[in-house]
Order: structure tokens, then C-alpha cells, then sequence
């Protein structure tokens, strides 16, 4: 009991890390595949009107005609990016678009109903239509606000359900705005001297080219990292204590039994190995328990919410050192009081 | 025969609380190799701490013990134990087996103690034979009388032939059926392989079954 106790302790700490680790990657490497899809080169905001989990429209769609007649530009499309309340997890994301301007600079097609005319009309990709949204259901984004789900499109490229802009910019009272314009080039690799163009043109407001904000997603989400470690090292101190606090209840319990050992001659090392032996097999237990837990937990929580989780070799690799050293480092205190047990005491202990 | 433990003027004060509690009042003894000795006296009379002093349990307050011409008292207590680990078996009134190992399981433990990467089936096969423990080398001790507790223990104790055996009131938790048994094997043991025992007792039958015995009162050897 107290052994299992232990290793589910172990597991704890190791799933908390695959868990955190591999939800922090999986909702990221998510974000990066659908942006991979935008063949814009440049997006056109305005400053602060985008940030990753909120957005405004705040950008006139007046420079939709004024980009196009910048030299080097093949086509532009406006788009309203939304962030709205999403069941009980955090928010999901709704893009208001001009369909034909968007899916044919993107190369996005519809592959079962129609494109959005209606301003109640919604399509979406295939991930969210496969969680219970077929076309004809029906689908929440203001409020009690029924949209139509009336297509499914592929690949998938940016929010999962679009509507169209003027949808958006009447549900949020915003008449000729969005959030920011995409403008693909006639030849990407004049990326720089067009932006340095539409820069002069259009002083003032913000020109990014997506191969820069698509490839540091991970990196521009503030102190991830940092929140990674620190959870990482959370987990390993669980694991450390909850190992230290079985084995010094262990110890405890077999006073006697390490009093015999010292009175058969058992060295302080060979104590010390015996305790520790223990310990990693605990902790390897732990381990294997704790992969399989945040695997389960992951299917479960994807299931019922929809987060990816992504589950990394690197931090495998992590969660199973830390899982063993937590455990190692543990025991190493109670193996030690225990090999400086006096062996005539300890064979008195009842 | 050669001397293979003496002990010159032990003594040793437990400090309870500010008081010194004396246990051991200036011992001294010689004990050849192959005898058989057992020793006696009334309760707090200072026998199981001269036990534990001679099997390096305890240090002593003053005083010398030689063990197998090795210095126990001069000792670190790494090297205490290392003396213990290959000169000294111990056999306790209370068994002291590991409950989850088998009969065979808690030889093994000592064998792997003892190191020398002994491992010898055989050897361990001859103890629990000798020990009429064949037929229970793979029953764990609570599928075990009290007597063949015991019985094994003795087996723990002689298995890694240590130069002596030291046994604390070994019979004193068995009937008088397997007490018999105990201290004919312990005889045995003396008999076929010359095994040197110092055995606590309270027994005069157990008395009876060794060559010399010692008595002792308020810290002090009185005879023998």
C-alpha cells in the first residue's frame, strides 16, 4: 500500500510535467500548422490591434484598395480575428473573412456544403467539425448567438470557424474595420522592398511578414519557458518529497529490520544502496505509471475539450530523470538516517 | 587451542539522563577457540551489554576487546563493522528473520552481506541439513514453529563460518521441546566444525549443554 502510494506519487509528478509540457507544445505546434497555411508574405495592422489572445477592429478596410495598388502586390484580403469564451476552457478563435478573396490567396477549398454568404453563416475545419458539428448543426460564438454551420473547408488555416466580415463587423459594431489585412506578393522574395514601400506609403501603422510571426509563436508567448521550468521543477520537488516521506515511513516501520542488518555486518553503504535500489525501482514504477496516466489524461482531455496535447521525446526524457532523481534524491536522506542508526537501539525497537 | 576473543577490564556507563548508569564494572575473559560457553545471572546483571560490547555492537567506556587478533576497541566504526561482518554471528531471543524472505532467502542475505561474491548453494544446503531445515528452506518464517525460527537464525548466524557465534537467550522465546532441539543443533554446531558460542542464558538445562559458564552480577564476572 505504502509502495503504491509512492509510485502513484512518482506518476503524479512525472504526468503533471508530460501533461503541462505536452499541452504548452501541443496547442502551439497546433497554432504553427494552421498558420503554415497563410500564403500571405505580410500582414497590415494597425499598432496593438493583435495580440495572441485578444484582437480589435481597429483597421480601416479602405487600405484593402490602397495595398493592392502598391507595387509587388498580386492580391489582399481583410480579415476580423476574434477571441470569444470557448465552454468551460479558455477562449476559442472566430475569423471574419471575404471568402473569395481569402481561400483563393490561401488555396482554401470547401469540401462538403457551401461557403459563408449569410451573416449567421459559419464554416469550419475538419478538427472542430469532428467534434460534433456537422454541417446543418448549429454553432455558439456571441453569446446565445446561433450560427449555421454551413460547410466544412480544407486545409485547415487560421481560426477554425469563419464567417464573413460583414457578419463580424456587425456583430461587433465596427462598419468597414478589421483586424488586419494579408497581402501576398507577386514574388515572396521581395518581401523586404514591398513592406518598405507600403512602410512609406502608410506611415504608422504595423507591416510583419508571417515567417516571422508564425515561427516564433512559442517564443512570443510571454515566459512560457519559464513557466515550463518552473512547473518542471514543481513536479520534481513532488516527487522528491512524496518519495522522502514514503521511505522515511519505510524506515521507520523496519528500525528493527536495519538493526539486524547492522548486526550482521551490513556496511553504512550497503544500507544506503539497499534503500536507494528501492527507491529507483519506485520511481521507475512511478514512471511507467505516470507516462501511461498523462497519455490517458491527455485522450480524455482532448476528447471532452479539444486541446492538443503533444507529447515531446525531449520531455520524456525529462519527466523520466526527474521522475528517477526526485526519487533518488528522495530516499537519500532516510537511507542515510538509517545507516547511522545504532544497531543496538534499533534491534530494541518495537 | 588458541585465544580467539579476549577481553581486558571492560567497562561501560550508559549516561541516562545526568546520571552515569554503570553496566559494566571492569570485565575481563579469554575464550579459547571451540568452547562452548554460556553465561549467566539475574536480569540487569550487565550479560547482553558484554554481548553486544564483544560482538562490536557497542563501544566500550574502557577496556580492550581482541577478537581473532583484531583490535575491536582500536576500530573506526566502519572497521567495527567490517569485523562483525566476517568474525561475529549473531543469534537473537527474538529470531529476527525478514518475514518476506524464505528460509534460504535470509542465508542468501547473509552471504551477500558478508560479500567475497559468496553465493553457495551448497554450503547453505549442508547448514539447513545439518540444521534438519532441508524439507523448509523455501517456507518464510511465519510458516515456521518457533523452533525452526530459531533453527534458522542459527543457520543465518554460521553460514558465512564466523569465529563466534554470539547467541542472546536463544532458547528463551521457545518451549521446552525445541529448546532441547536449539541446544542440540548449537552443540552440534560446537561438536562437528569446533564453532566457538557464547551463549546468554537463563536456562540451567541450556547451562548444562556448554562446557564453561560464566556468571555474572551488578557488572562483575563472579565465576567462571
Amino acid at each position: 500500500m505504502r509502495s503504491a502510494i509512492s509510485i502513484l506519487g512518482v506518476a503524479l509528478g512525472v504526468a503533471l510535467i508530460m501533461l503541462f509540457t505536452g499541452l504548452a507544445h501541443g496547442m502551439s505546434e497546433d497554432l504553427q500548422k494552421r498558420s503554415s497555411n497563410v500564403s500571405a508574405e505580410i500582414i497590415f495592422t494597425r499598432p496593438g490591434s493583435m495580440q495572441l489572445t485578444s484582437s480589435s477592429a481597429n483597421l480601416n478596410t479602405k487600405y484593402v484598395e490602397l495595398l493592392q495598388n502598391i507595387e509587388g502586390v498580386e492580391s489582399v484580403t481583410p480579415v476580423i480575428r476574434y477571441f470569444y469564451p470557448s465552454g468551460s476552457f479558455g477562449v476559442d478563435q472566430v475569423e471574419g473573412i471575404e471568402w473569395g478573396s481569402f481561400s483563393k490567396m490561401n488555396n482554401i477549398r470547401i469540401i462538403q456544403g457551401r461557403a459563408p454568404s449569410a451573416t449567421d453563416d459559419v464554416v469550419i475545419d475538419e478538427t472542430k467539425a469532428s467534434r460534433n458539428h456537422p454541417v446543418g448543426s448549429t454553432l455558439k460564438i456571441f453569446g446565445d448567438r446561433q450560427y449555421h454551420v454551413v460547410g466544412i473547408y480544407a486545409p485547415e488555416s487560421g481560426a477554425r470557424a469563419k464567417v464573413t466580415l460583414a457578419s463580424l463587423q456587425e456583430s461587433l459594431e465596427a462598419p468597414g474595420k478589421c483586424t488586419f489585412i494579408f497581402i501576398k506578393l507577386k514574388n515572396p522574395a521581395d518581401q523586404v522592398a514591398v513592406a518598405r514601400r507600403i512602410e512609406e506609403k502608410f506611415p504608422g501603422n504595423k507591416i510583419q511578414f508571417t515567417r516571422e510571426v508564425f515561427a516564433t509563436i512559442e517564443n512570443s508567448i510571454p515566459g512560457l519557458n519559464i513557466f515550463l521550468r518552473v512547473l518542471v521543477g514543481l513536479a520534481a520537488v513532488v516527487s522528491a518529497l512524496v518519495v522522502m516521506l514514503a521511505m522515511h515511513t519505510t524506515i521507520t516501520e523496519r528500525t528493527r529490520e536495519i538493526g539486524i542488518l547492522k548486526a550482521m555486518g551490513a556496511s553504512r553503504r550497503y544500507i544506503i544502496s539497499e534503500i536507494e535500489r528501492e527507491a529507483l525501482l519506485i520511481s521507475f514504477l512511478g514512471m511507467v505509471v505516470g507516462f501511461a496516466l498523462a497519455w490517458l489524461a491527455g485522450f480524455g482531455i482532448h476528447k471532452a475539450t479539444g486541446l492538443i496535447f503533444q507529447f515531446g521525446g525531449w520531455w520524456a526524457l525529462t519527466a523520466a530523470l526527474i521522475g528517477l532523481a526526485g526519487g533518488a534524491l528522495g530516499a537519500f536522506y532516510p537511507a542515510a538516517r538509517a545507516a547511522n542508526l545504532d544497531p543496538v537501539n534499533a534491534l530494541a525497537y518495537e | 587451542m588458541a585465544t580467539i576473543l579476549k577481553a581486558e577490564n571492560l567497562e561501560k556507563v550508559y549516561r541516562v539522563g545526568k546520571v552515569d548508569v554503570p553496566a559494566l564494572r571492569g570485565v575481563s575473559l579469554a575464550i579459547q577457540e571451540g568452547e562452548f560457553i554460556g553465561v549467566m545471572g539475574p536480569s540487569g546483571c550487565g550479560k547482553s551489554t558484554m554481548l553486544h560490547l564483544l560482538g562490536g555492537l557497542l563501544t566500550p567506556t574502557s577496556g580492550r576487546i581482541v577478537i581473532d587478533g583484531e583490535d575491536l576497541t582500536a576500530a573506526s566504526d566502519a572497521k567495527r563493522t567490517d569485523i562483525r561482518r566476517r568474525k561475529i554471528g549473531f543469534v537473537f531471543q527474538r529470531f529476527n528473520l525478514f518475514p518476506t524472505l524464505t528460509a534460504e532467502g535470509n542465508l542468501r542475505l547473509a552471504e551477500r552481506i558478508h560479500g567475497n561474491g559468496a553465493d553457495d548453494p551448497d554450503r547453505r544446503r549442508e547448514v539447513l541439513r545439518m540444521l534438519r531445515l532441508e524439507d523448509k528452506m523455501h517456507h518464510k518464517p511465519l510458516e515456521l514453529s518457533g523452533g525452526e525460527q530459531q533453527r534458522v537464525a542459527l543457520a543465518r548466524a554460521v553460514v558465512n563460518r564466523p569465529a563466534i557465534v554470539l547467541a542472546d537467550e536463544p532458547t528463551g522465546n521457545l518451549d521446552s521441546e525445541n529448546s532441547a532441539i536449539v541446544l542440540k543443533m548449537l552443540r552440534e554446531l560446537n561438536d562437528r566444525f569446533n564453532q566457538t558460542i557464547i551463549m546468554i542464558t537463563h536456562n540451567p538445562e541450556a547451562a548444562e549443554a556448554c562446557q564453561r559458564v560464566i556468571q555474572m552480577r551488578d557488572g562483575h564476572i563472579v565465576d567462571g
